[in-house]
C-alpha cells in the first residue's frame, strides 16, 4: 500500500467518526433535555404525579377531571386559563403584526432619523417582562402615573374590567413589536422599485399600491410572523402574573399561571394534571399553528 | 414626485407619534430612578425630577442584606454568558456537520430536529424539572446553561448561512491538505461570524431576560438570576417605585450592551433569514 493510499484510508475512516463527534454535544444535551422531557411530560399526564414519589398510572382521569368533572376546581381552572389564554391571543396578534407592519412600511420610506427610530422601536424587545412590567405599573399608577393624569381618571386600570385587557394588550405590544418590525423591514427591501414606479405611471394611489404591491410582496413574512406571534403569545406568562395579578376576579388569569401554580405552588404539588393542562395547552398551540400553516400552503 | 413626498410626511408624522409613544415610558421610568420617593408621590406624572438623586441606586446597590442587587446581576451575567459560550459552541459544530459533512442519516437527523422545532415547550416544563432536579441542578446556573441548548432552531439558522458559502473554498483547501477540522476552524467560522453575533444577540438576550424557568428552579435568593429579583422586588417594594425602577434599569443595561455591539449584523442576518423564510 503506498503512502498516499493510506492516507486517504486513514481519512475515510476518519470522516466516519468524526461528523458524529461534531453533532454530538448538541445530540446529548438535546436528548436529554428536550426528547426525554417530551415523552416524560406526555406520560405523567396519565399519573397521579407529585414530583417528588414514583407517579401511578391513572390512565384518562386526569384529562376527565379536568374536561367533565364540573365540580372540580381543575374543571373551573382549565375553563378560565383557557378560555382567559385564548382571548389574550385574539386580542393581541392583530396588533403585533399591525402596529410593527405600519411602522416597517412608514420607515421604508427612509425618513429622517430612521435609524433612531428603528433602535427605538426595537429597544424594548431587549428588556426582560419584569422590567417591562415595572415600567408600566408606574405608567398606570393611579395616583401618580401619567396615562391616568393623561386620560383624566382615576380607574385603576389594571384591575378594573375591560381595562386590565386593554393594559395587558398595550404593554405587550409595546415590548414585543421590534422583532417583526426588523422581518418586515427586510422584506419591504426586497421588494423591487419597479413595481412602483410602474404603478407611479398607471397613476395608482399609496393605499393601492400597498394593498396590490406591498402586501402581496410580503405575504410569505406575514404568514412566517403570524404562525411565530401566535406561538410565542399562547405562551403569555409574566405581564398578567405581575401587571393585573390575573385579576380582577381571575379575569386575567392565564393556563400558564394555573400550570405554574398546580406543579410548583406551595402546598403539594398536582404536577400530573398540571401536566396533563400542558398537553392541553400544547395541542392548542398545535392545532393553531397547524391551521395557520395549512392556510399559509394553500395562499402561496 | 409630488406624491411620494406627501406620503413621506405622512409616514413621518406617524412615526413620529409612535416614537413618542415608545420613549415617554423609558424615559419617565428613567428619570424616575432619579426621584426621591415623597417628590413622585408629590409631584406625580411630573415627567423630570425637581431634585436629582441616586438615593435610589445607592441603596440598592450599597445595602445587599436586604436586596443582593449586585449579587443577582452577576448571577445572571454569569448564565447568560456561559449559555451563549455553550449554544456557540454546540450550534457551530452541528451546523457545520449538517451543511458540510457526509455521513449516514445525516438529513433524516436533521429534518427530525426541524420537526421538533413545531413542538410547544410548555409540555417540557414539569418534567424538565425533574430532570433538572435529579441532576442535582436545583438552585444552581447549571439548570439555565445546558438545557437552553437543547433546541435546533439556531443549528437551523446557521446551517443555512453556511449553506451559502461556496463549496469550493472547502475543496481547494482539501487539495492543500486541511482536515475538516482546520476547514471548521480556519474557513467556515470567520465566515459565519454575523450570523454567530446575531445568535449571541439572541441567546443571551432570552436567557437574561428568561423568566418562567427560573422562577421554577430557583428558590434560594442569593442564586437567582436578577429578573427573578425583580418579581420578588416588586412584591417587596410595592410602596417604593423609584426603587423599583432604579433595579429595572439596571436589569436592562447588559442586553442593551450586547445589542450596541451586535446591531451591525443585526440587520444584514434579518433580511437573509427573512428572505428565505419567505
Amino acid at each position: 500500500m503506498s503512502l498516499s493510499q493510506k492516507k486517504k484510508k486513514g481519512n475515510q475512516a476518519q470522516s466516519k467518526v468524526f461528523p458524529w463527534l461534531f453533532i454530538a454535544p448538541h445530540l446529548v444535551i438535546f436528548s436529554i433535555f428536550f426528547l426525554i422531557p417530551v415523552v416524560f411530560g406526555i406520560y405523567i399526564s396519565f399519573t397521579d404525579w407529585d414530583l417528588v414519589s414514583s407517579p401511578n398510572f391513572v390512565g384518562l382521569a386526569n384529562y376527565q377531571e379536568i374536561f367533565t368533572n364540573q365540580d372540580s376546581i381543575f374543571y373551573t381552572q382549565l375553563r378560565t386559563g383557557l378560555t382567559n389564554t385564548f382571548k389574550f391571543v385574539i386580542f393581541v396578534v392583530p396588533f403585533c403584526i399591525m402596529v410593527p407592519l405600519l411602522i416597517a412600511v412608514a420607515l421604508n420610506t427612509k425618513p429622517k432619523l430612521g435609524k433612531f427610530f428603528q433602535s427605538l422601536f426595537y429597544m424594548p424587545s431587549l428588556f426582560a417582562i419584569s422590567a417591562v412590567v415595572i415600567i408600566w405599573t408606574l405608567m398606570f399608577n393611579v395616583t401618580y402615573g401619567p396615562v391616568n393624569k393623561l386620560l383624566g381618571t382615576s380607574i385603576p386600570l389594571t384591575s378594573t374590567m375591560p381595562y386590565a385587557w386593554v393594559t395587558l394588550v398595550v404593554v405587550t405590544i409595546w415590548w414585543t413589536i421590534g422583532g417583526n418590525m426588523i422581518i418586515y423591514q427586510a422584506a419591504l427591501n426586497g421588494i423591487p422599485q419597479d413595481y412602483y414606479e410602474a404603478a407611479d405611471i398607471d397613476g395608482a394611489s399609496s393605499l393601492q399600491k400597498f394593498f396590490k404591491i406591498t402586501l402581496p410582496s410580503i405575504k410569505g413574512q406575514i404568514l412566517y410572523t403570524l404562525v411565530v406571534t401566535t406561538i410565542a403569545q399562547f405562551n403569555v406568562y409574566g405581564q398578567p402574573l405581575m401587571l393585573t395579578g390575573g385579576g380582577p376576579s381571575d379575569g386575567t388569569r392565564v393556563l400558564l399561571m394555573y400550570i405554574q401554580q398546580n406543579a410548583f405552588g406551595s402546598g403539594q404539588s398536582i404536577a400530573g394534571i398540571a401536566s396533563a393542562m400542558a398537553i392541553v395547552l400544547g395541542i392548542c398551540i398545535m392545532i393553531v399553528s397547524a391551521i395557520q400553516f395549512k392556510f399559509l400552503r394553500t395562499k402561496n | 414626485m409630488k406624491k411620494r413626498q406627501t406620503s413621506k410626511i405622512v409616514a413621518s408624522v406617524f412615526l413620529l407619534v409612535m416614537a413618542v409613544v415608545w420613549i415617554v415610558p423609558l424615559l419617565y421610568g428613567i428619570f424616575t430612578s432619579f426621584k426621591s420617593q415623597s417628590e413622585l408621590l408629590r409631584e406625580g406624572a411630573r415627567l423630570l425630577p425637581i431634585d436629582w438623586v441616586l438615593a435610589n441606586y445607592q441603596e440598592l446597590l450599597m445595602d445587599n442584606t436586604s436586596t443582593p442587587l449586585v449579587r443577582w446581576f452577576f448571577n445572571s451575567l454569569f448564565i447568560a454568558t456561559m449559555n451563549t459560550l455553550l449554544v456557540l459552541f454546540v450550534v457551530s459544530l452541528s451546523a457545520f456537520a449538517y451543511s458540510r459533512l457526509q455521513f449516514k442519516g445525516r438529513d433524516k437527523i436533521f429534518t427530525f430536529l426541524l420537526a421538533t422545532m413545531m413542538f410547544p415547550g410548555v409540555v417540557n416544563l414539569i418534567p424538565l424539572y425533574k430532570i433538572v432536579d435529579m441532576l442535582g441542578w436545583v438552585n444552581t446556573p447549571w439548570a439555565m446553561i445546558v438545557p437552553g441548548a437543547a433546541g435546533a432552531m439556531n443549528i437551523f439558522l446557521v446551517k443555512q448561512f453556511m449553506d451559502n458559502i461556496p463549496k469550493d473554498y472547502d475543496e481547494a483547501a482539501q487539495i492543500d491538505g486541511a482536515s475538516e477540522l482546520i476547514i471548521f476552524r480556519k474557513i467556515i467560522l470567520p465566515l459565519i461570524k454575523p450570523i454567530l453575533t446575531v445568535i449571541t444577540l439572541f441567546t443571551f438576550t432570552g436567557s437574561w431576560n428568561d423568566f418562567l424557568w427560573p422562577s421554577i428552579i430557583f428558590n434560594d435568593i442569593e442564586k437567582m438570576p436578577i429578573t427573578s429579583g425583580l418579581q420578588l422586588l416588586q412584591g417587596m417594594y410595592q410602596s417604593k417605585p423609584t426603587l423599583l425602577m432604579a433595579g429595572a434599569l439596571i436589569a436592562i443595561i447588559p442586553t442593551f450592551i450586547i445589542y450596541l455591539f451586535a446591531q451591525k449584523y443585526f440587520l444584514e442576518s434579518m433580511s437573509l433569514s427573512g428572505g428565505v423564510k419567505g
